[in-house]
C-alpha cells in the first residue's frame, strides 16, 4: 500500500515519521508550487475555495507519484471541507486514477479515527507500535512549531535578512531527518540557540500584527503567499494563535475532556457572534475582540468565497473594539504584487498610527 | 398590536406559512416585505462586504425595507433539520450578521434549530422565541402544533397538487391563483419537460432568477420544482448518489436533481447563487451525474448581480433547442 496525504504547511512531517516507524510506504507529492495549484485549479469545479483547488493537486500529482491509498481531511458540520472527499474522489476516477480515498475525521472523535485509520493502513499493526508511531510524530509536530514561535519573534529584528528564514529551512530538514527522540530534541535545541543568537537589532520595537482566519490558508504558507515572511521582512512581529500542535495536542487529548483552548476566543466573540458558524468564523471574531488592545493590527486571511470567513469579515467590521483589519482573500487568480502592495500600505498605516499615538502620549507627559 | 417581520428572502420560501401560523396564535401581527426589486438588492448590497453571496444581499435588502414597518424582526439560524446534517454558514450567522450590518433595524427575535442538540433544546427553543409574546408555555406549544400543522398541510398541497411554494402561499393567504401562462412564443416544437432545481430563495425570487420559470412556460414548457416531490423521492436520489446528505438543505438540489434526472424530465436546470458553498459542489456531483447517464440534459445557471437577463433568455433559449433536437430525433428514429 503506497499512501499519501496533501500538504498543508509542514503536516507532512509527522505523517512521514509515523509511516516511517509502522513500514508503510509514504509517497510525499512534491512541495507546493504554481503546478499544483494550476493542476488542481484545472480539474476543481469553478466556484471552489483554495484549499480544494490546492489539495486536489497534491492528490493529483501524489496518485501520479504512485500512491494509491490517499487520507484527506473530512467529517461533520465544519464547512464544505466535509464534502471535498465525496468530489475529490470522483475527480480522481474520472481522471483514471485507482485511489481510494479515505477521510480522516477532524471533527468529532478525532482521535479514534486517526488511529483507526492508521491501522487500516498498516495493515493491522499492533496498537502500541501505531500509538508509538502517532507519538514519535507528534513531537516531531510539536517540535517544528517551537522553532516556528521563535522564527517569528527574530524574522522582524534580525539585522541580516533573511538569517532566520535560512536556519528554519535547515531546521525543517533536520527535523524530518531526526529518526529518534534524542535526535530530535537535540536538533530542535541546537537550532533555537542558534535563532537566538543571531544578531539582532536592538533599537527597534516592531508592530504586532496578529494574523487570524481560516486554517488552511493560516497554515499553507504557498496559498498565502508567504504571508508571515513578508510582513516579517518588513519589520513586523506576526503573532497567530493557530498552530497544529496546539490543534492536535487539544483537539485529540484534551478535548474530550471538556478543556477547550478556544473557550476565551469565543467568549469574547460572543457579544457579536453567539455560535460556531462552521469553519473558522467564530475564532476569527473572537481574535479581533480579544487582541484589540494588545496588537496594533490583524491582518484576516480568507479563501475567496469561504462562507464563514465571509460572515467573520461583515461582523468584525462593525464590533467596538477598533483595530485595524486587513482582509486577505486568496485564490488562484490573485497576483502576490498585488498582496505585497496591500500589505506595505496597511504597515505604512500602522506605523503612522502608532507613531501618532507616542506623540499624543509624550504630549500628554510633558 | 405588536407587529413581526418577515423578511421575504431565503428560507421565506420554505416556511412562511409556519411561522406565520405561529405568530399569529400567539397575537402578533405578522408583515412580510415586498417582493424584491432593483432597489431591494442595491441596498443590501451597500451594507454587506462585496464577497457576500447574492442572496444574502437581497435578504439585507429586505431587513432594510422592513426597519420602520414593525417591532421586530424574525431572523431563524437553522443549523440542522436531521441528525448529522449541517447548514451554510450564511444561514448560521444569519441574526448575527444583520445585527452588525443593520444596526438601526429593530429588534431581532431569533431561533436555533438544531436536532443534533436534542429534543430538549428544540422545546426550549421554541418557547424561547414564544416568550416574546406569551409567557404562557402551554400557549405556545398550541402554538409550536399549529404551525408544525400549517407546514405539514403546505408541503402535502405542494406535493400532491404540484404547486411552487409561490402558489401554495397565494393558495393559503386566500389570494386568487394567477392565470396559467399561455404559452406566447410560438410553439412550433413539441412541448418540453423541464425541471428546475436549486433552493428555493432562487428558484422563487422572480427579480434574482429574471423570472425563468414564468418565461419557461412562455416557451410552452412544462416545469417542475423541488417542492413537488415527496420527502422520500427525494430522500432516495440522495442516498444514490452520495449517500448520507451532508448539508440541510442537499434534499433540494442533489435530491430533487438526482430523481429528475432519472424521472420523467427532457432536462435539468440547476440555479445557484455566484460563491454558494454548498452549490458548488452538490451542483457538480449533479453535473457528473448528468455526464455519466448522457439521458437528460443539465444545465448550471450561476447567478450573481452582474449575471445580465439577456445571457440567462440566451442560455434558456439554447437549451430548449437542444431538447427540442434531441426529442425530434428520437421521433424520428422510431417512426
Amino acid at each position: 500500500m503506497r499512501v499519501s496525504t496533501p500538504h498543508m504547511g509542514h503536516v507532512y512531517i509527522p505523517f512521514k515519521a509515523i509511516f516511517k516507524r509502522l513500514g508503510v510506504e509514504f509517497i510525499m507529492p512534491p512541495i507546493n508550487t504554481q503546478r499544483t495549484l494550476s493542476l488542481g485549479a484545472r480539474y476543481s469545479p469553478e466556484g471552489l475555495c483554495i484549499p480544494f483547488k490546492m489539495t486536489l493537486g497534491n492528490l493529483i500529482e501524489a496518485a501520479d507519484m504512485g500512491a494509491n491509498t490517499l487520507l484527506i481531511p473530512g467529517g461533520d458540520g465544519i464547512c464544505r471541507l466535509g464534502y471535498y472527499g465525496k468530489v475529490q474522489e470522483q475527480v480522481l476516477h474520472n481522471l483514471g486514477y485507482d485511489t481510494e480515498v479515505i477521510q480522516i475525521g477532524v471533527s468529532e472523535q478525532k482521535f479514534r479515527s486517526l488511529m483507526s485509520i492508521i491501522r487500516k493502513v498498516s495493515g493491522d499493526a499492533p496498537w502500541y507500535r501505531i500509538i508509538s508511531a502517532i507519538r514519535f510524530g507528534l513531537s516531531k509536530l510539536a517540535s517544528v512549531d517551537r522553532v516556528e514561535r521563535v522564527v517569528q519573534k527574530v524574522r522582524p529584528v534580525e539585522l541580516v535578512k533573511g538569517t532566520a528564514n535560512q536556519l528554519y529551512s535547515h531546521a525543517i530538514s533536520a527535523i524530518d531527518k531526526a529518526d529518534d527522540y534524542d535526535t530530535l530534541k537535540r536538533v530542535e535545541v541546537d537550532y533555537i540557540n542558534q535563532l537566538e543568537r543571531v544578531p539582532r537589532d536592538k533599537q527597534v520595537q516592531p508592530l504586532i500584527v496578529g494574523i487570524t482566519g481560516e486554517f488552511y490558508v493560516l497554515l499553507e504558507p504557498f496559498s498565502s503567499f508567504d504571508i508571515e515572511q513578508e510582513l516579517g521582512r518588513m519589520g513586523v512581529e506576526v503573532r497567530r494563535s493557530t498552530f497544529v500542535s496546539e490543534w492536535t495536542k487539544f483537539s485529540f487529548f484534551l478535548n474530550p475532556f471538556g478543556i477547550n483552548e478556544k473557550k476565551r476566543i469565543h467568549r469574547a466573540a460572543r457579544p457579536y457572534l453567539k455560535r460556531d458558524i462552521g469553519g473558522d468564523g467564530w475564532e476569527s471574531v473572537g481574535e479581533k475582540v480579544l487582541h484589540a488592545e494588545e496588537y496594533d493590527g490583524i491582518v484576516h486571511l480568507a479563501p475567496f468565497t469561504c462562507m464563514p470567513e465571509i460572515i467573520a469579515q461583515n461582523i468584525m467590521l462593525s464590533t467596538r473594539e477598533k483595530i485595524p483589519v486587513l482582509t486577505v482573500l486568496c485564490d488562484e487568480q490573485i497576483a502576490k504584487a498585488g498582496v505585497l502592495t496591500r500589505l506595505e500600505a496597511f504597515v505604512d498605516l500602522l506605523i503612522r498610527k502608532r507613531r501618532a499615538h507616542s506623540g499624543r502620549a509624550q504630549g500628554a507627559a510633558a | 398590536m405588536t407587529t413581526i417581520g418577515i423578511p421575504r428572502a431565503l428560507l421565506y420560501y420554505q416556511y412562511y406559512p409556519m411561522w406565520k401560523t405561529f405568530f399569529e396564535h400567539l397575537g402578533v401581527e405578522v408583515v412580510t416585505s415586498e417582493p424584491t426589486s432593483r432597489n431591494t438588492l442595491a441596498k443590501g448590497s451597500t451594507r454587506v462586504v462585496a464577497d457576500t453571496c447574492l442572496p444574502v444581499k437581497v435578504f439585507v435588502g429586505h431587513v432594510l425595507s422592513l426597519v420602520d414597518k414593525c417591532d421586530y424582526i424574525f431572523i431563524p439560524a437553522i443549523r440542522s433539520l436531521k441528525s448529522r446534517t449541517y447548514n451554510c454558514a450564511k444561514f448560521l450567522g444569519l441574526p448575527d450578521m444583520t445585527r452588525a450590518v443593520v444596526p438601526e433595524s429593530p429588534p431581532i427575535l431569533e431561533i436555533e434549530i438544531d436536532v443534533n442538540r436534542g429534543k430538549r433544546y428544540l422545546y426550549q427553543s421554541i418557547y424561547g422565541l414564544g416568550r416574546h409574546f406569551n409567557w404562557n408555555p402551554l400557549r405556545v406549544r398550541e402554538a409550536a402544533t399549529a404551525a408544525m400543522e400549517a407546514f405539514i398541510s403546505y408541503r402535502g398541497l405542494m406535493s400532491e397538487s404540484r404547486l411552487t411554494p409561490l402558489q401554495a402561499i397565494d393558495d393559503i393567504t386566500g389570494i386568487p391563483r394567477r392565470e396559467p401562462v399561455e404559452p406566447s412564443i410560438a410553439p412550433t416544437t413539441p412541448s418540453a419537460t423541464i425541471a428546475v432545481i436549486g433552493h428555493a430563495y432562487l428558484l422563487y425570487d422572480e427579480h434574482v432568477n429574471y423570472e425563468l420559470i414564468h418565461r419557461l412556460e412562455q416557451y410552452g414548457a412544462r416545469v417542475l420544482t423541488p417542492e413537488m416531490l415527496t420527502e422520500h423521492e427525494r430522500e432516495a436520489a440522495v442516498a444514490r448518489l452520495v449517500g448520507r446528505a451532508y448539508w440541510t438543505y442537499e434534499e433540494d438540489v442533489v435530491g430533487a436533481g438526482g430523481h429528475y434526472l432519472q424521472n420523467e424530465v427532457d432536462g435539468v436546470i440547476g440555479i445557484m447563487a455566484f460563491g454558494c458553498g454548498p452549490d458548488s459542489l452538490m451542483m457538480e456531483i449533479l453535473r457528473r451525474e448528468a455526464g455519466n447517464q448522457q439521458t437528460t440534459a443539465f444545465m448550471c445557471i450561476t447567478l450573481e448581480e452582474h449575471t445580465s437577463e439577456t445571457g440567462v433568455i440566451t442560455r434558456l433559449e439554447a437549451f430548449l433547442d437542444m431538447i427540442h433536437r434531441r426529442k425530434r430525433r428520437r421521433v424520428a428514429l422510431c417512426v
